[in-house]
């Protein structure tokens, strides 16, 4: 049975939030967006999110801290990690502390949604989603 | 998806391990083989592949440094084709100098130790010290052909990401060590990695396409977008800068290209 799926979308940057909010409403998402690592932190504690994606390059707290912290509170909620900063030896630290994807920057909005359809799928969970193309989404 | 590249200072053992580890993992085995369809592709003989794969530019053996570089390119070119596809072992094709940058792409170096120098000298009936001299000057080959094709050292542990001396654990734990690194969520696929392998994969086949007529490039490649860095003098720069767009523009894959060209002819396009 279809249901939405619950994302949160952390980047300090605020065209990523305007980009992508849109283009993963499409596919049956309900998004929140935030700024500041620190809000969305408060907002995770107080609700269980499916997907988390963050960018790791934030003021005060990085995208792997919001990670650990996820997986502390809500253990099943996947997490995407972006970064405009992308290297292998961050890529294989993520990936071994548990991270669903990991994606550099800049990524066009589709390759953002196919990732989070396999993350739904991962959960079981089915959504009515048609992807199309999209300007790339930049830091 | 992932990768597994694994080199050993013996060619026998580099086999065993690999074949095993494939055995285990149910994954397909990479290595030599792969020079004929790369011969095919690129209308070369596949004995030709395999001597730049085995020894550095000689006059003597009829194998100039621009074409041993154009062979390397067309082995790279058609490996890096290869590993895009799924879980692969990869093993005597040079696959772990070349393949960087790629998180689930995992090398291992396999040292054999005194054991296989003991065995050597028990088959050839020599001493211990003749097979060990025998082992340090194939390494030494190595070493130099490596240095000179990638600039690398392929004995350095430094370069790998697991070494298992077989002097310490015996073939079969090896092969299970490797197994169970093989394993960790570090070296599984991830979008950004794949995409690294994809643009090295573009990289290399537009490095194959201009250096069968051209020499001394550089090239890296970013989601279609392509960047060909290589040397000409003044006065044939624009002529060069239109055949690399022209040549690097057919491969399948390129969107786009950009080409600096550096007017020193003394200095190498890095």
């Amino acid at each position: 049975m279809a249901r939405t799926l619950e994302v949160l979308l952390l980047d300090d940057e605020p065209i990523v939030g305007r980009r992508l909010k849109p283009a993963l409403d499409k596919i049956g998402c309900h998004v929140e967006v935030f700024e500041d690592p620190r809000a969305a932190v408060a907002r995770i504690d107080e609700k269980e999110f499916d997907v988390v994606v963050t960018d790791i390059r934030m003021e005060g707290m990085d995208g792997i801290q919001v990670l650990e912290h996820v997986q502390r509170r809500w253990p099943g909620t996947r997490v995407i990690l972006i970064t405009g900063y992308a290297k292998m030896d961050l890529a294989r630290e993520a990936m071994g502390k548990g991270v669903f994807d990991f994606i550099a920057k800049p990524f066009r909005p589709d390759d953002l949604r196919r990732i989070i359809l396999r993350a739904a799928e991962d959960m079981g969970i089915f959504l009515d989603a048609a992807p199309d193309g999209g300007e790339p989404v930049d830091q | 998806m992932s990768i597994i590249m694994i080199s050993s200072d013996v060619a026998e053992t580099e086999a065993i391990i690999a074949g095993k580890v494939a055995e285990e993992k149910g994954y397909a085995l990479l290595d030599r083989r792969v020079l004929h369809d790369a011969a095919n592709r690129y209308g070369v003989k596949p004995e030709r592949l395999n001597d730049a794969l085995e020894n550095r530019p000689s006059l003597l053996r009829r194998l100039p440094p621009r074409q041993w570089r154009y062979y390397l390119a067309c082995i790279e070119a058609e490996v890096l084709d290869r590993l895009l596809v799924d879980n692969i072992i990869c093993r005597d094709v040079g696959a772990h100098l070349y393949v960087n940058g790629v998180s689930h792409a995992m090398k291992i170096r396999v040292l054999t130790g005194k054991q296989a120098c003991r065995e050597a000298a028990e088959r050839e009936g020599g001493s211990l010290e003749k097979a060990e001299k025998q082992g340090f000057r194939m390494n030494r080959c190595r070493t130099a052909w490596s240095m000179a094709a990638y600039q690398k050292d392929e004995a350095d542990p430094a370069g790998y990401d697991l070494v298992v001396s077989l002097d310490q654990i015996d073939p079969v734990e090896a092969v299970r060590t490797i197994v169970g690194a093989s394993a960790y969520r570090k070296f599984q696929s991830m979008t950004y990695s794949t995409k690294c392998l994809t643009d090295l994969a573009l990289a290399a086949r537009v490095r194959a396409a201009l250096l069968k007529s051209m020499s001394d490039m550089q090239v890296q490649a970013r989601d279609g977008a392509v960047v060909v860095t290589a040397r000409a003098l003044k006065r044939r720069k624009r002529e060069k800068v239109e055949a690399i767009k022209q040549l690097a523009g057919q491969i399948p894959g390129v969107g786009y290209v950009e080409v600096h060209v550096r007017n020193n002819i003394f200095r190498k396009a890095e």
